[in-house]
């Protein structure tokens, strides 16, 4: 039976928003990614992680130094001006639309995996309207077309992945995985997920654990080395690993990425904030440095004035911490089911507990989920407060007066045309649901609009430029609130299966 | 009713065949296939699929209304006319300039005020909406609209305002009227809220509208959002407001008066048949003084004051329509600021000065033009000549809507009449084809409007409209958005270059094969002209060629789209006998 609209009928509809997107404000990412067009097109390989004539230097792992240059190809017949390292900053309207139509053919590679994840699901009807919400999703909207970014192919990869381990396809599974983390190290927050899942599924005997399947073992180390060599090989030849590792794990940039990803270091800062007035009562010491540092929070190191230090490790070791008890039940029950659960548990340690996690990495969790939610009511009620906050959690990347509008309606319709539809389709759960949870959403939600008008409009008016850190601390506070509550209420739906 | 008394309304009850009209044997959006399964018929249907019986409108209404406001909103981000390009600009200059002088001149100089440099040529309704929207861009950022050093501004925040009012103007005039008109014309017809409301996302997306107002830059939906607040009106049988509404179209842009013929002959024939009504008459007559005087009033009342002031208006230039009074008209006396301005404002609204068309436009005397000149003749030949070419052309469906005043025939008269105008008048623009286009593509909501045929013609007309356009939107640098724009309502709407599925007959109501014939023809020139256009220069001494091929193929189609709706109107009258309605051409 055929379903309507059909995906390629929603690409058709979302291609045409996106082309007229085209001359839409751009970050510097765009300037990154002409950047790196430049490099690969003009340097030898063995110059690529070293080149640093312009500040966006190339800290993206090989695969997608590879892809950059595969794309280069193509833009010389277009315009060769922008493969110039030395042209910074070069935008010529070729340019422009050139990258701006990159991003929307790879995303052929996210149509196609959707496509495949429909044909294989149970119920078509719930995977559909998954797939369609994938699709039209705001934050690669917000992301890749107007900011500019190439996450929807590599979320297409991802979604192609777990389609093959739901296909009982686990080689191809764990190997396209190995790839898709060779062109963005940021899937790194759900290796261990993957780890899991293919040593027990995979290795090991799904009903004996310790029977040892040899050759599959075999044949997964033998792809996953041949995957690595190809990425990494060149460079480990050339001797460059550490250059390559120092430029893909920046740990000398600080704890929160501008104070905008709402994590458990966002609202660990705005305690911190609070706790500067708080002190003088409680007559605790005061780091005199990080109170006088006006642009606070916009700069990348981030100093706590009363609590203590955050280390890297300590952050290692929390995010471990927390995907531990989401990877034993996977261990124990291995699962296609399980396995999409632990990859957004893992997904959502990795944002809320990691270093310096780009406010970016909320499609990790995010588009993992969207694909469990329609599972039954209880995964719906979990993943409500998500949708809305991980997409307001996008909004202070485009701050231009010309894309506000863009932004918000876009979002808004989308949240209320899927969130009606996915309250028609989920089923209700065998198990009872929380009546908290519930209605926590409900008010979450609900002040979500005051939250936005305050922080686009009344702010600006009241306060004109003074005081811009309030704005964003007041999103990423109140996203970080809604993330960490669908974390709780998800992680009480996963253990309950 | 046995509950007068409760204060509960019983539930209106949905009628089982409540969302897909039409006969049994199927409908015009959804297709039976032999295993019983049903399938949208072209890809707006798809889209709205799943609001089909179960949501409701308060949840669909503003989703449509979100998702065709982004698509103007994005058009919006491409070029405006005139953009950074001197010494003259373009109608975005034009708009921009009308905020200025009008919150910083006196009311007595807004139509004489260095006229050279985009003097106010529309009417006084237009002026106090630049009036409300400059005092209002003025308090967010003076410089925009500041006194003569504005001029050919092209401040990226200031395009943003300018955007923002088009988008918001439209918001409350052009989109509720359109709302309201199909809800109204859908329960005259009989026609589900369901088909509605794809008649509505279809009539709003229409690709032409969209260009010019969010791309080209102008405010033509406001004026087409007071003449489809006047059909809403009509339909309802609320004449007065109709006239109220009609009136405020013409103060806000005299284009406005293509439609004129077609509520005159309305509103005549309304007050003869069924019976003779002279109550009815005098109240239409008194409404639309007082509207037509009140719409006035503010600048003639301005002007007077501005004298009791004593802003001098001796510098102001004598207009030659007040030169030309039959009397001489006493320069001191009280009455001759208010002469002065009824006279000058009527002389830049109604410019006959210039020439019978202005640069390359789709209509009759651009074609004869092209093959026999026109210059030849002196000016008053010509404008009389279009004055009898264009009352030939209105006559017919004027005589209709006398004869008959029905509401079923109103968005036909109006798009008939205004097809005449277009095609006949003088100093006509390529963007006036918006007038003919929104009630044609009216139709859409009517009665059987979604079936192939009506489909095919509402399309065609529109697909056309947009294509003569595009010699302006290329010079507005606004190729992509045409493209995509043009492409994706042909999508959704499954017509040609993107689908042939209206042109095949597999159900009644589908075309007759001299128009597929034409329709596809016309179609295939579109295309061949636009490779053309885009890869083989044009021969030296025709440099412009291609832009008069335009005209010429636009012209011939618009005259084909004239009669057909004087033939619908024609067969929906019922003069023919037997009122064929499902069989059409």
């Amino acid at each position: 039976m055929e379903l309507y609209p059909s995906l390629t009928q929603c690409a058709i509809l979302a291609t045409s928003l996106k082309i007229l997107l085209f001359p839409a404000y751009k970050s510097t990412d765009f300037e990154v990614h002409r950047n790196w067009l430049a490099i690969t097109h003009s340097l030898p390989a063995k110059d690529w992680y070293y080149e640093k004539t312009s500040e966006w230097t190339l800290d993206y792992p090989p695969f997608f130094a590879y892809f950059e240059w595969l794309l280069s190809q193509a833009a010389k017949y277009v315009d060769s001006q922008m493969l110039q390292v030395q042209n910074l900053g070069y935008d010529s309207w070729q340019t422009i639309y050139f990258q701006r139509a990159t991003v929307i053919f790879s995303e052929l590679i996210l149509l196609y995996a959707l496509h495949r994840y429909i044909q294989v699901s149970g119920s078509k009807k719930t995977a559909h309207a998954a797939a369609l919400a994938i699709l039209l999703s705001p934050g690669l909207l917000i992301i890749d077309h107007i900011h500019f970014q190439y996450n929807g192919c590599m979320y297409g990869l991802l979604i192609l992945s777990i389609t093959f381990a739901q296909e009982k396809k686990l080689l191809l599974s764990g190997l396209l995985y190995a790839a898709l983390l060779c062109m963005k190290h940021i899937y790194l927050y759900i290796a261990p997920a993957y780890f899991v899942y293919l040593l027990r599924a995979y290795c090991l005997s799904p009903h004996v654990v310790y029977h040892i399947q040899f050759f599959n073992c075999v044949k997964l180390g033998v792809g996953i080395l041949i995957i690595l060599t190809a990425a990494f090989g060149p460079f480990v030849y050339l001797g460059q690993i550490p250059q390559l590792w120092s430029r893909l794990f920046p740990f000398s940039r600080g704890l929160c990425h501008a104070y905008w990803a709402p994590n458990v270091w966002a609202m660990y800062s705005f305690t911190d904030r609070v706790f500067i007035y708080v002190a003088k009562y409680l007559r605790l010491p005061i780091n005199q440095d990080a109170v006088n540092s006006v642009t606070r929070g916009l700069v990348g190191d981030t100093s706590f004035a009363v609590l203590p230090e955050i280390t890297p490790s300590q952050t290692h070791i929390l995010t471990l911490l927390t995907q531990i008890p989401a990877l034993i039940k996977l261990f124990n029950n291995p699962i296609p089911m399980t396995f999409l659960g632990a990859i957004t548990l893992s997904a959502y340690s990795g944002f809320l507990f990691s270093w310096h996690v780009h406010e970016k990495a909320i499609l990790t969790v995010i588009i993992p989920f969207l694909l469990l939610c329609l599972n039954d009511r209880r995964h719906l009620g979990a993943f409500r407060p998500l949708a809305v906050a991980g997409h307001v959690s996008l909004f202070p990347l485009l701050f231009t007066v010309q894309e506000f509008p863009i932004k918000t309606v876009y979002t808004v319709l989308w949240l209320i045309v899927f969130l009606v539809s996915f309250d028609k389709l989920a089923p209700a759960s065998t198990r009872a649901r929380f009546f908290l949870l519930d209605r926590f959403s409900l008010v979450y939600i609900a002040v979500a609009i005051p939250l936005i008008l305050y922080c686009s409009l009344i702010h600006g008016l009241v306060f004109r430029d003074k005081y811009e850190f309030i704005p964003l601390m007041f999103t990423s506070s109140y996203s970080a609130l809604g993330v960490v509550s669908s974390w709780i209420g998800y992680q009480v739906v996963y253990f309950s299966e | 009713m046995a509950s007068i008394n409760s204060p509960h309304k019983p539930r209106r009850k949905r009628k089982p065949n409540d969302y897909t009209s039409g006969s049994a044997q199927g409908s015009s959006t959804v297709d039976t296939l032999d295993d019983g399964t049903k399938r949208p018929n072209f890809p707006l249907v798809a889209f709205l699929w799943p609001a089909k019986g179960s949501v409701s409108q308060w949840l669909l209404l503003p989703c449509i209304l979100m998702t065709i406001g982004l698509f103007r909103w994005v058009t919006g981000i491409w070029r405006y006319s005139g953009f950074q390009s001197p010494p003259m600009h373009g109608d975005f200059e034009a708009q921009r300039h009308w905020l200025e002088i009008a919150i910083h001149l006196p009311v007595s100089q807004w139509y004489f005020y260095d006229l050279e440099w985009w003097g106010l040529d529309y009417p006084p309704l237009t002026a106090y909406h630049s009036w409300i929207l400059g005092k209002i861009g003025n308090a967010i950022n003076p410089s925009w609209f500041e006194l003569y050093n504005s001029r050919g501004l092209d401040d990226h925040l200031l395009k943003v305002y300018m955007r923002a009012t088009v988008l918001v103007s439209e918001y409350v005039t052009y989109i509720p009227a359109i709302v309201v008109f199909v809800r109204r014309y859908i329960q005259q017809q009989g026609v589900s809220s369901w088909e509605g409301s794809i008649a509505l996302v279809a009539i709003l997306m229409q690709p032409a509208t969209l260009l010019i107002d969010h791309g080209h830059f102008q405010y033509n939906t406001v004026m087409l959002g007071f003449a489809a607040t006047c059909m809403a009106n009509f339909l309802r049988g609320n004449i007065l407001m109709g006239c109220i509404s009609f009136v405020c179209a013409l103060g806000f842009k005299q284009m406005a008066l293509f439609y004129a013929p077609a509520v005159f002959a309305y509103l005549l024939g309304s007050c003869i048949s069924p019976k003779i009504n002279p109550v009815r008459f005098m109240s239409i007559a008194l409404t639309t003084t007082a509207a037509f005087a009140a719409l006035f009033a503010p600048l003639l009342l301005g002007a007077l004051y501005d004298t009791y002031r004593g802003v001098p208006n001796s510098k102001l230039s004598e207009p030659p329509l007040l030169s030309a009074l039959p009397w001489d008209v006493d320069s001191k006396s009280w009455y001759y600021p208010v002469l002065l301005q009824l006279t000058q404002s009527i002389h830049r609204i109604f410019p006959f000065a210039r020439g019978i068309f202005e640069d390359k436009v789709a209509n009759l005397w651009c074609t004869i033009h092209t093959f026999h000149k026109l210059h030849l003749y002196s000016s008053t030949v010509v404008q009389r000549a279009a004055l009898a070419a264009t009352s030939a052309a209105i006559l017919p469906p004027c005589l209709i809507l006398f004869h008959k005043p029905r509401k079923e025939l109103l968005p036909y008269g109006f798009a008939t009449v205004a097809w005449a105008f277009f095609l006949c008048s003088y100093q006509v623009h390529e963007k006036n084809v918006l007038l003919p286009l929104l009630p044609m593509t009216l139709l859409l909501a009517g009665h059987g409007g979604l079936t192939p045929s009506i489909r095919a013609w509402v399309g065609f007309a529109n697909i056309l409209g947009t294509w003569t356009l595009f010699p302006l939107l290329k010079r507005d640098q606004l190729r992509v958005p045409y493209f995509v724009l043009t492409l994706f309502w042909a999508y959704l709407l499954g017509l040609p270059p993107t689908s042939l599925s209206a042109y095949r007959n597999v159900q009644r109501g589908g075309l007759g094969l001299f128009a597929k014939f034409v329709h596809l023809s016309v179609y295939l020139a579109m295309i061949l002209w636009h490779i053309c256009e885009a890869f083989v220069p044009p021969p030296e001494n025709k440099p412009d060629l291609w832009i008069v091929a335009n005209v010429l193929v636009g012209a011939g189609g618009f005259g084909i789209c004239y009669l057909w709706c004087l033939y619908m109107m024609v067969l929906k009258s019922g003069y023919l006998g037997v009122e064929m309605k499902s069989k059409v051409l």
